[in-house]
């Protein structure tokens, strides 16, 4: 019995050990850690007001700060990741960087309002936090500090060795090649039309998933974008929800658009829905039902910049 | 309730277990006994009490007939009624909507709710009565195979063998003359810290196979196979991604499901036989079904191929025989047609086996275990796709007739590839579509092979190595366990 004990000691601490200080995921999450860092270093060397757009991986690949920063005439930072990353973590992140007088605009993903806490709390960003930002994770609740702990599964440990093997070897990344890398802004750029090409059969066999309109409403997601808005409301950061890219023939329900809409508008929020609900069809895509391709991600954020703009003036004109 | 689940290991497996010894101590075997019931049924009622009575009803209703057929002169006419009526019981809950889809396909389904582990209580019983009967029937003391019982054991006894919860739902499918006397014996209340150890080892490495191993490929095989019932085409690698995986799947789940089964009885002293033996390093098919649900073909081969006429007959009625078996053991996992044509499979490769034996020399072994895994993998598919347009869709793809592609940054990084590769951004079916989904899951797959192809199963590795093997996968199963969003249920609870 002694026996017993000591290997499921020893398995929890070489466990716990092993993704606290020695493994590590450089190509999955080293590429996402950079990512929200480098969006972080922007926004704090940012001293003017400025607009931070936050949400999944649409928001670099389908929206383009470059475009919108000359048009609503304010520095622009495209924060937005991916999907999984907790939206706990990014507030965290960003709500030491957010002034008053700053704007931030939220086309997230249905995924990021439905997702389960569960869910949640093993997304990539606890594996971040626990290599490598635990003064974040000292910074949320007991829960989420634990599940860090144990947030890597079998395919996690797996490609922990491989990814620290091939980047302890000198491995070069092929995906910046294939897929185009990132601008100053934080944009995805290099998704061009050309390489969209290339996915089209791709693109035609995904079945977009939507979540019903009581996930929205119910999801552990609402719950952080809830305290989220009530936060920039007390803080005097403005804060305005929007709609994420998706194939115009797989549009979101009008319940869960209505869930949606009232999540911002109940905190006294804006919100941002252009005519055709940044529905497109499937040729405007690179790789994914989120994420546009470079022409698209250059049109459909003039179209958002000027709906900004006229949402921001709207409201500066009130305040007058 | 199941075994991989919080409630089930941090509350019900201590209480009873505690319970189990301490009325064992203070009240005698008896109690003990009572008290192992008392919790099998509630450990059975926890998914549907209404199906307690059945299961109740049941167990009376077989003891009663066992009664009979030892004490009344009409032995066989009892059995015949026993076997008719378990056939019965089972024929409804379990196959009424298929026949009744069969004869009259236009008509409104009956729906009828499957109760949980009926196919395993079934033929348990039906066991039971066929040992009882054996003596009786034709002076044997035995039944085929087996050692039966020779008098017919108390009905707390009777009832305690059933109901085990360790067996209960999904086996391993026990004969009655290795369990009844267990139970029976003067030493099974009092704690023997051995068995404890040993259980409680076997049971955390059966928990380790099936959280971290089943339900990991359980994952992949979904993507694959859920995509093709959606209508999509699956191209090469998403398609042989799935099978393989699906192949894992049902190993690990099953066999982690028996070892658990096993670790259990072992801790309350009672011992179970082995139900898996590394079945995919089988260099035959025969040698395969020797491996693969031990418990299961036992069953099949004494109480249903014997009887038929065995391999005694000619050559024909041999492989009649072996059809008419298999195809049974494809119903009995399920009442629809991919099962049948599973469980066809096997038994057309069963004949081809026995009549190559008979003509030719055995295949190097090699070669012979690569063949029987091609098979074995190959008949997964209609098993798990579930329908005929599924199970096209699935093997057109492992054809290549729909296409290969690879990740371009794959391709990019080995531009040979491209000779034979489509490159695309990612692949949609494949894990969860991102980039890095294909070096992913083709890691985890090589792990998974190496583990059941090269290593010896739990039962045949050294204490050493059972012990490095809780070191390498406790924590991981802690981590399904407690913080995995979702529960997989064990494959062979729909069975």
């Amino acid at each position: 019995m002694g026996r017993i004990l000591l290997a499921c000691a020893a398995s929890l601490a070489l466990y716990i050990g092993a993704f606290t200080w020695l493994l590590d995921r450089p190509l999955t999450l080293g590429a996402l850690g950079a990512r929200i860092e480098a969006s972080l270093a922007r926004g704090e060397a940012i001293q003017q007001p400025k607009l931070v757009i936050l949400a999944g991986s649409n928001g670099p690949y389908s929206h383009r700060c470059e475009i919108i920063e000359p048009i609503i005439d304010r520095p622009c930072i495209n924060a937005g990741v991916a999907v999984g990353v907790g939206l706990d973590y990014l507030f965290t992140r960003w709500k030491k960087l957010l002034n008053p007088g700053d704007i931030v605009y939220l086309p997230l993903e249905e995924a990021q309002y439905a997702r389960p806490r569960a869910t949640g709390d093993l997304g990539p960003d606890a594996s971040i936090m626990l290599r490598h930002d635990r003064a974040t994770l000292w910074a949320l609740p007991l829960r989420r500090q634990i599940a860090a702990l144990f947030a890597a599964d079998l395919p996690a440990v797996i490609m922990s060795l491989i990814e620290t093997a091939l980047t302890d070897d000198g491995f070069h990344d092929p995906r910046a090649a294939a897929n185009g890398g990132y601008n100053a802004w934080g944009d995805h750029v290099g998704h061009t039309a050309m390489l969209a090409a290339l996915n089209q059969s791709t693109l035609a066999a995904i079945t977009p998933v939507h979540p019903t309109a009581a996930q929205i409403r119910t999801g552990y997601g609402t719950v952080l974008i809830t305290d989220f808005l009530h936060w920039a409301d007390l803080n005097g950061v403005r804060a305005i929800g929007g709609l994420p890219t998706g194939f115009a023939d797989s549009p979101i329900a009008d319940d869960s658009l209505a869930a949606i809409r009232s999540i911002y508008r109940d905190q006294g929020a804006g919100f941002l829905d252009l005519p055709n609900h940044s529905r497109y069809p499937r040729t405007a895509f690179f790789d994914t039902g989120d994420h546009l391709n470079e022409a698209a991600q250059i049109s459909h954020s003039v179209t958002v910049a000027a709906a900004l703009s006229r949402l921001t003036e709207q409201k500066h004109a009130r305040s007058r | 309730m199941m075994f991989h689940t919080a409630p089930f290991i941090v509350g019900f497996l201590p209480i009873c277990v505690t319970g189990f010894f301490a009325l064992g101590r203070c009240c005698g075997a008896e109690w003990a006994l009572r008290w192992l019931v008392t919790c099998s049924l509630a450990f059975y009622a926890w998914w549907n009490p209404e199906h307690l009575v059945l299961l109740a009803g049941s167990v009376a209703l077989n003891y009663t007939i066992a009664w009979k057929l030892r004490h009344t002169g009409a032995p066989r006419a009892w059995l015949t009624v026993g076997i008719a009526l378990n056939l019965a019981l089972l024929g409804w809950f379990k196959y009424a909507d298929f026949l009744r889809h069969i004869v009259a396909p236009n008509a409104p389904a009956l729906h009828v709710t499957l109760p949980l582990a009926i196919s395993f209580f079934t033929l348990q019983q039906i066991m039971f009565l066929v040992d009882m009967a054996a003596p009786m029937r034709d002076g044997r003391t035995t039944a085929p195979g087996t050692t039966g019982p020779e008098t017919l054991p108390s009905l707390l006894s009777y009832a305690a063998f059933v109901t085990f919860f360790p067996h209960l739902i999904a086996g391993p499918i026990v004969r009655p003359a290795e369990v009844l006397p267990q139970l029976g014996a003067a030493g099974l209340a009092r704690p023997c810290i051995e068995n404890i150890a040993d259980g409680l080892l076997i049971f955390l490495l059966g928990l380790g196979k099936k959280l971290v191993l089943a339900d990991t490929f359980g994952g992949f095989a979904d993507t694959g196979f859920n995509a093709a019932a959606n209508g999509a085409s699956l191209t090469f690698f998403e398609a042989w991604y799935a099978s393989l995986s699906y192949a894992l799947q049902i190993y690990f789940d099953f066999s982690g499901y028996s070892d658990m089964a096993i670790g259990l009885a072992r801790m309350l002293n009672v011992r179970f036989p082995l139900n898996f033996d590394s079945p995919y390093q089988a260099s035959n098919i025969a040698e395969f079904w020797r491996r693969w649900h031990i418990t299961l073909g036992g069953f099949l081969r004494d109480y249903l191929y014997i009887p038929l006429g065995g391999s005694r007959t000619g050559a024909l009625r041999r492989t009649g025989n072996l059809m008419t078996t298999m195809l049974l053991c494809g119903l009995w996992h399920g009442a629809a047609w991919n099962f049948v044509v599973w469980g066809g499979l096997h038994g057309l490769f069963l004949a081809v086996h026995a009549q190559y034996r008979r003509l030719f020399r055995p295949l190097p072994a090699g070669l012979g275990q690569a063949l029987t895994l091609l098979a074995v993998i190959l008949a997964w598919v209609p098993f798990r796709a579930g329908s005929v347009h599924n199970t096209l869709t699935v093997l057109r793809g492992m054809a290549g007739l729909s296409g290969i592609t690879l990740p371009r940054m794959i391709v990019s990084a080995l531009p040979p590839l491209a000779a034979i590769a489509d490159p695309v951004s990612v692949m949609p079916f494949l894990g969860d579509a991102r980039t890095l989904s294909f070096p992913e899951i083709s890691a985890c797959l090589l792990l998974g092979w190496l583990i059941v192809l090269a290593l010896p199963n739990v039962h045949r590795m050294t204490d050493r190595a059972r012990h490095w093997s809780l070191t390498g996968s406790f924590a991981l199963s802690v981590q399904a366990l407690l913080f995995a969003p979702h529960v997989a249920p064990f494959l062979y609870f729909q069975f």
